[in-house]
């Protein structure tokens, strides 16, 4: 429908009001067809009988509104119940933030300081009031469900775009932490992987937040179309085979959207809240650290304010702790399936930028390609297991899995005693498959570790692909015999099955999988 | 990480291990021990900073023990509370000479 606005101004009551209803009426004209805006901004003043000029235009028009009204009138329009007969919409404060401090930049705004105690977030989108709608939904939703956060109490409006306003008292992002006080990079961390576990752990009921899966999958099926097509359907297909997950992600987790305010940890920006599978989340972060500033390191300082190193020692630091692991080779595991969305999105972003028009942004997607392509062939799924290590089997990385065994057992406070046991028993099995599984070959193992259950329960599963055996067949050593008429040998998987309180072995879908049970 | 400390007084032998004696480690300590014990008439085992021993670790024990009875005698002095118990469970305890 068309739009008419009219403006009205000054002060309107019995001596004028006539005169106005009259003008407003030969400005609207014969259409009866017309949205009627009322633009308030210039209204000073509206008595009764003004109101009843507004209410004789409905009657003709029933589209009808009342923008940019003032606090005090609209009180008035309020006290008389207008609110309720039509849309009142209130005049929005003007705020400049010109040379306004920047303390955080989002996927669809900016945020500055404009005081001590309250900042502004600009958006940058044409549709900014919806945008600000959105983000006061899912802010208010995510405070609900428990993680703490900021939620806007005013709309503003900024230069020709609109603002929302959040109450923060005197604080200071994580990023200007790690920029003021790099000493307290452990700390940050820390704090961050807390508020990473908390978001990750929130379930969202059903259909309130859209689904991260759906947006990953529209960017590889974008990308597809410029990678080789073998690479092009094993991304897509990859980002089909995640799994849906209920539990929240934020979307845009870097160090500027965690705020400290005295001695609360607040999440900001909230507008890119979703479901999904973590993976997504650790691959916006590994952009927001890495992958944007991987080719021109300077970008991460305009962008956060620390430097290229500390954006890598932050990075590596938040995986381990989010893993729950030392392991590097889990590290890698994750933060390779995290790399291949989030070259997924860089392409997609920089060609939708017209990258391929510039010298420099063909370069970007080559080297971004390069590397998602490498990363396709290495890998099969983008799911990970934070208690799962895949490792060749071979002696020289017997040290890693029982390292990794240990930092599970350590975090379940596992007596020492146990502690040996297990380990020997890791090591009968893990070097068992190291010399028998694949010979002459080698080949890959898994050792997964779950603690559970009360008493505690420790259960290593591990599994690998090489020939059936059955080691728990063979005859157990005569323990009773002497030195000399022992043999050397045989004595691993019995120690095993005397050390542990459960051995089984089972082979299915082509893979031998050996379970150790013990209680702690 | 297995740390191997040899005395060698006339045809007797003292090697205190520290550390972990398992799959990786084991072939370092035979192959120390053969340079050693060639005509040794007594090889005494301290094993009080060692935490861990593998099945690994009992073969080299058991290899080494069948050359003692053979040459002299072998012991095993300061064994602690968890490695006893797997000598015990491999019937090691029975074969050893554990003081």
């Amino acid at each position: 429908m068309e739009e008419k606005i009219i403006k009205l101004t000054g002060r309107i009551d019995s001596n004028n009001a006539a005169e106005v209803e009259n003008s407003i009426m030969a400005e609207l004209g014969d259409n009866k067809d017309v949205a009627v805006v009322l633009n308030a901004s210039a209204l000073e003043y509206i008595s009764s009988a003004g109101l009843r000029v507004i209410l004789r235009i409905k009657k003709n028009f029933s589209d009808i509104r009342i923008t940019d009204v003032n606090s005090e009138v609209y009180e008035i329009l309020d006290m008389t119940g207008f609110t309720e007969m039509m849309t009142v919409e209130k005049a929005y404060r003007v705020v400049s933030v010109e040379g306004c401090e920047e303390i955080g930049r989002g996927a669809n705004g900016t945020i500055y300081r404009i005081d001590r105690d309250n900042v502004v977030k600009v958006y940058n989108n044409a549709d900014a009031l919806a945008d600000i709608q959105h983000e006061r939904e899912v802010a208010r939703l995510a405070l609900i469900l428990g993680i703490p956060t900021a939620i806007s109490y005013d709309v503003v409006r900024v230069g020709e775009s609109y603002g929302s306003v959040f109450e923060l008292l005197n604080a200071r992002s994580f990023a200007k932490i790690l920029s003021q006080e790099p000493e307290r990079i452990d700390w940050c961390v820390d704090e961050y992987v807390k508020m990473l576990k908390k978001i990750h752990g929130t379930e969202v009921p059903a259909g309130k937040l859209p689904d991260m899966k759906e947006t990953a999958l529209s960017w590889a099926k974008f990308v597809k179309e410029y990678l080789p097509e073998e690479a092009g359907e094993k991304l897509v297909s990859l980002v089909e085979a995640v799994p849906h997950d209920d539990h929240m992600i934020h979307g845009d987790y870097h160090t500027k959207n965690l705020e400290l305010q005295n001695d609360e940890v607040l999440l900001i920006d909230m507008d890119t809240l979703a479901v999904g599978h973590p993976i997504f989340e650790l691959a916006s972060m590994f952009n927001a650290f890495i992958g944007f500033s991987e080719l021109d390191h300077e970008q991460i300082k305009h962008f956060q304010g620390f430097d290229f190193e500390t954006a890598e020692k932050f990075w590596h630091k938040t995986l381990s702790q989010y893993l729950e692991t030392t392991n590097e080779r889990k590290i890698k595991e994750v933060e390779d399936k995290a790399r291949i969305i989030g070259y997924t999105r860089l392409i997609r972003r920089s060609i939708r930028r017209k990258g391929l028009e510039s010298e420099k942004g063909r370069a970007e997607i080559a080297f971004w390609k390069e590397k998602l392509i490498e990363l396709l062939g290495n890998n099969d799924t983008l799911l990970f297991c934070a208690n799962e290590l895949e490792l060749e089997a071979v002696t020289e990385n017997l040290d890693e899995a029982q390292a990794f065994v240990d930092e599970h057992l350590e975090k379940a406070d596992c007596p020492m005693k146990a502690k040996m046991q297990i380990g020997v028993a890791v090591e009968e099995i893990f070097v068992n498959i190291a010399n028998y599984a694949y010979r002459p070959e080698k080949g890959k193992a898994k050792v997964r570790v779950e603690v559970s259950g009360d008493p505690v329960c420790v259960t290593i599963t591990f599994v690998d692909h090489g020939v059936p055996y059955d080691p728990l067949a063979k005859e157990d050593p005569d323990v009773t015999l002497s030195a000399d008429e022992r043999e050397i040998g045989g004595l691993g998987i019995f120690m095993t099955k005397s050390l542990m309180d459960d051995v089984t072995y089972e082979y299915k879908d082509g893979q031998n999988i050996l379970t150790l049970k013990k209680e702690i | 990480m297995l740390n191997i400390q040899k005395t060698v007084e006339n045809e007797n032998v003292i090697c205190a291990l520290e550390g972990r004696l398992d799959t990786v480690t084991s072939p370092e300590l035979e192959s120390e021990l053969s340079a050693v014990i060639d005509g040794a008439k007594s090889l005494t085992f301290d094993f009080e900073g060692l935490e861990y021993i593998s099945s690994a670790g009992l073969r080299v024990l058991l290899s080494t023990q069948k050359i003692m009875n053979r040459q002299g005698e072998m012991k095993i002095v300061n064994v602690n509370e968890t490695i006893m118990d797997i000598f015990e469970v491999t019937g090691f305890s029975d074969i050893l000479t554990i003081e």
